[in-house]
This record gives C-alpha cells, structure tokens and sequence, in this order.
C-alpha cells in the first residue's frame, strides 16, 4: 500500500467534487425542506405522546440526532452501486480493473476525495447551526475526537456494504430495485431516519447486532454522549462492535468480489 | 522466451450461456433453467510477439477479439492453454501485469472527465508510481510528437473526440508500458485526426520500442502502421504473416478498369492465377470498343473483405 497511489487519488477526487459546487448547495437545500418536515412530523409524536421524554429522549435530542443524521447520511452516501453498474453496463469497468491496483482499494480511494469535500460543506455547516441553534446541548470535548474516529469506521462499513451490494450486480446486471432495497435497509436498520431508541424491543435486539447500527447510530450516539459513550467502558464496546464487523464485511468482500470477477465477462467492444 | 513481449499458446476461452427461450413464459422458465449452452470464444490461438512489434489483430465483429485482448490483459482467464505477457501470466499477476501495459479503447475513456488533462497525467504518473524525472521526460517527448499545447490544461469534457483520442494515446503510453493494446483508436475520427493518432502512435513505438497490439476494423490504420497482421475468424487464427503477403496469399487479385466506348467504365476483380487478363481483354475487345484500360493492385481492405466473406480461403 503506498501513500503516493492512494493520496493522489484522494487529490483526484477533491478536484472533481468541487467541479460541482451547484450539486452541493441543492444538497443542503433538499435536505432544509427535508428537515423541516422532520420538525413538525416529531413535533406532532411528542405533543401527542404527552410527556417530554420519550425512550429516553427529548424532543430537542430527537431533533438533533436526525438533523446529524440526515447531514451524516450526505457525507457517507456513497454511489458505488451506481457507477458501478453503469460502468459494468458501458463496459467502462474494464479501464478500472486495469489500474495497477487492487480494485477493492482503488475504488475506496477514488470516493475518498468527494467525502473529504462533502464533510466541510455539508456536515460542518449543518453542525455549526444546530450547535449555535440548541446552545450546547452538543458536549464539546473529547467526544468530538470519538466522533471522528467512529465516522471513519463508519465510512469503512458503509463502503464494504456498498461493495457486497455492488458485487451481486455484476451477477444481475441491473442494480435499482437491489440498491432501493438496501438504501431503505440501511436507513431503517442503522437509526438514520428513526433513532434505534425508539424501536420496539425485539427488533431492537436483532438491530443491535447488525452492522448498520455501526453507519450512523454509533457516531451519533457518541456524539451526542448518550448510552454510557461518555465513559471509556461506554465507548469502547462501540468501537470494537465496529471494528469486528470492519473486520468480518472487509473478509466477505474481497473473497465475494475476487470470486466473482473472475467471471464477469465484461460488456461490448 | 525473454524477445517475445506476448506470448500465446493454444489458448481456448469457452463462455457458458444459458439458452434463452421466447416469450413471457420463456422468461419465467429462464429464470430457473439450468439449460447452459457452451460456446467458444477463442479456439486454440497461438501468437508470439516480438518486442516492438506493432501487430494488426483483425477480424469480423464477433470473431473474439476482444475476448483475445481481454485475456491478454488479464480480465479473462484462459479456459485452457497458456498466456504470457511480458514473461508473466496475466490473470495471475494482474496487478504487476497492469503496471507494464497500457490499454486504450476507442469508445470508452480512461481520464478523469471534468478535470483538465494534465490532472490525468499527474494522477496516473502517481498510481503507475512513474519516476518524475522520466515523467517529464515523457511529456517532453509528447511536445515534440504532437502539439499538446491547446489540450493539457482542457477538461476532457470538453474536448472533441479526437483530442480525447489523442490524450487517451497519450495516458497509455504515459509509464512507458513494454506492451499497448489499441482497440480501435480511430474510430469516428476525421481524415486528418485518423493522421495524427497514426503518425503519433508510429513514433512512440519508434521512440520506446513499445509493442503495439492494434485491432481496428479501418484498413487505413493497418496499411499506415503493421508489418505483420493476424486475423481471426469464428474465434480461429486463419492468418498470421506480413501485410505484403497477404496480397499474394489468397490469389494474386488485381482490379482491372475498362473504359468502353460508351465513355462507362467497367471494373472486375480478376486472380491471375486462375485467369489471364489479357484473355479477359481480348474477350471484351471483340464485344466493344475499349478506349482506356487501367490495373490496380488489390487494396488490403478487398482482400479483407475478400477473407471476411470467405470467398479467398
């Protein structure tokens, strides 16, 4: 693994995002109407609920876990899935497949830079609002390291998801009811558009072990201190839960994916 | 062993395909069939290519040239014989193996297509991990071979097909690879694009002795660039020698023009071997009058077409 390869990819990336300034605005835009519907939707559950905690969370912590989420949820959205069928489609794939890369490890590389221009002009201004707006209810302090470190991990899960999905389309060929499917997977399992404290009991134990709750309930909750992530025997056990599926998706991946692309015939030409 | 930059030995690729049947209830049954059919690709190929080679690999559409070039590159695993690139096997190695090919498809783009050019070349000069002293040597090389002045700091996106073309050349032959594959580099290019990439592509392989794998379906590229040609047919190597040969090689065609004494003129492909033209001539003669009459060697797209069609073999 050399830094040069990897960086200059990186380098690459940042480059084309910001070809794009106008996707980035309409993004933030999107997701302003999104919110507001979010607003008034859980305004209604809590006024209705009549009381003002609900699983343990206020209508304030409610706000902001889905107001991170939704900008967490720009930040890790990746579209592999999509370029990737289309350049199975055009046939385009096989300039990739012959870079002198692993192509696991180049296509990382190759989304590393967009997420790096996405973090500053999606999330940090999102969480610079929400930080002035509910006057420090977000903690500053070392949970903000934590934070980071468990959105890198975060990023690392999401793209070995992506990639497991992206995989099987080079059996199906066509990919938009498969990526439909895992979008809503990923969204309802991981707490991005409901937080995982509100799910009923049973479904909260299976959710517990899978590897979504890793993408976005895991930084959020360590962002936002709650569930014992304050302390260090709160904290830990999140990080390894993490790691070990970093560990188990990365696995799975290479030999779903060095297994298939010994057979794909790659298209036209 | 070490001379040849490519070398192929009975080498066969089969595909299975699953037999497909008509209509809506065709489609259900497709789903659970296990009806596979086999079909091959490439039949018992054998190549051997010298190190600043430049090759013609033709054939009729379909006749498993790209699959050939797929195995070449690594993409494809033989089902059976062997492949070595540069004294490896390809789809073993396929990492190392990129590292010394360059690969361009006329139709697809290898560049990063909303960045300007010289970006490509400074990322690709990163991932093929190219010294930047023999970087710079390259470029130096490129200004003297064509004018990039106008394209380097262009983004891709918006550059016209030819000057895309002509920067994917480039981008290929940037880490100095011992071996380039062209998949028809020049189709849909005007006249005097056609030219350029020709003219440029002969000097890189003069300059960096590079192997040139070129399959194009454009006479006009063979006759410009290869010595040597090999064709293919229904995955079969059915020829593999000199261009000059080929002429001779299925019949000595020649084209005759007759002007009659209508002022039309009359053309017929004739093999000398077979027939005399002057008999041919004198046959007309006593029909008409002939005013003028014109010979003119075969041209190496007829006796393509010629073998395409089957007529020759």
């Amino acid at each position: 693994m050399n830094p040069r390869k990897l960086l200059a990819l990186t380098r690459a990336g940042i480059m084309e995002s910001l070809q794009f300034r106008l996707g980035t605005f309409v993004t933030l835009f999107a997701n302003l109407i999104y919110l507001v519907l979010v607003y008034y939707l859980w305004k209604a559950i809590y006024a209705s609920s009549g009381v003002d905690v609900v699983n343990g969370m206020t209508f304030t912590d409610t706000m902001i876990y889905l107001i991170l989420a939704t900008s967490l949820f720009n930040f890790l959205e990746m579209f592999v899935v999509w370029d990737m069928s289309r350049s199975i489609q055009s046939g385009k794939i096989i300039l990739d497949l012959l870079k002198p890369m692993k192509f696991r490890r180049y296509t990382f590389w190759s989304y590393s830079g967009s997420h790096v221009v996405s973090f500053f002009l999606t999330f940090l201004p999102t969480f610079v609002v929400v930080m002035i707006i509910t006057h420090g209810a977000i903690h500053m302090g070392l949970n903000l390291i934590w934070f980071v470190i468990a959105t890198v991990f975060a990023l690392l899960i999401n793209f070995n998801i992506e990639m497991l999905v992206a995989t099987v389309c080079l059996y199906t060929e066509s990919t938009w009811g498969i990526n439909i499917v895992k979008e809503t997977i990923v969204l309802l399992l991981s707490g991005a558009s409901i937080p995982i404290a509100f799910f009923p009991d049973k479904l909260k134990t299976v959710v517990e072990y899978m590897p979504f709750r890793g993408v976005y309930d895991i930084p959020l909750t360590i962002l936002l201190q709650k569930n014992g992530s304050d302390t260090l025997e709160g904290l830990l056990p999140m990080f390894l839960f993490q790691l070990i599926w970093i560990v188990i998706l990365t696995a799975a991946g290479t030999l779903f994916w060095n297994y298939s692309v010994k057979k794909i015939t790659v298209n036209g030409g | 062993m070490e001379d040849y930059a490519l070398v192929m030995k009975d080498v066969c690729k089969d595909f299975k395909v699953l037999n497909r049947h008509e209509g809506l209830k065709g489609s259900i049954q497709d789903l659970f069939s296990r009806d596979y059919k086999t079909i091959s690709a490439v039949k018992d190929v054998s190549l051997n290519v010298k190190r600043g080679e430049i090759i013609g690999y033709l054939g009729p559409n379909g006749a498993g040239k790209s699959t050939t070039i797929k195995m070449m590159t690594g993409v494809l695993e033989p089902t059976s014989g062997e492949i070595l690139v540069n004294g490896k096997v390809p789809y073993k190695n396929r990492t190392e193996n990129c590292e010394n090919i360059g690969v361009v498809f006329g139709q697809r783009s290898q560049l990063w297509w909303s960045l300007p050019l010289i970006e490509s070349f400074k990322l690709l000069r990163d991932i093929y991990m190219v010294p930047k002293n023999e970087y710079n040597d390259m470029i130096e090389l490129y200004k003297s071979l064509v004018d990039i002045e106008p394209i380097i700091n262009k983004p891709v996106r918006q550059m016209s097909l030819g000057q895309r073309t002509l920067s994917d050349i480039l981008a290929a032959f940037l880490h100095n690879p011992a071996i380039v594959f062209l998949d028809e580099p020049t189709i849909g290019l005007d006249v005097s694009m056609k030219d350029k990439i020709r003219s440029l592509i002969k000097g890189l392989n003069k300059e960096k002795n590079t192997t040139v794998i070129l399959t194009t379906h454009d006479m006009g590229d063979v006759d410009a660039l290869c010595k040597r040609i090999v064709i293919i047919d229904k995955g079969t190597k059915i020829y593999d020698n000199d261009i000059e040969h080929l002429k001779s090689y299925f019949g000595s065609y020649r084209t005759l023009h007759m002007r009659l004494a209508d002022d039309t003129w009359e053309s017929m492909l004739i093999d000398e071997k077979e027939t005399d033209i002057m008999d041919v001539i004198m046959r007309k003669q006593k029909e008409t009058k002939i005013k003028d009459i014109r010979l003119e060697e075969i041209s190496t797209e007829e006796v393509i077409k010629k073998i395409y069609e089957g007529d020759a073999a």
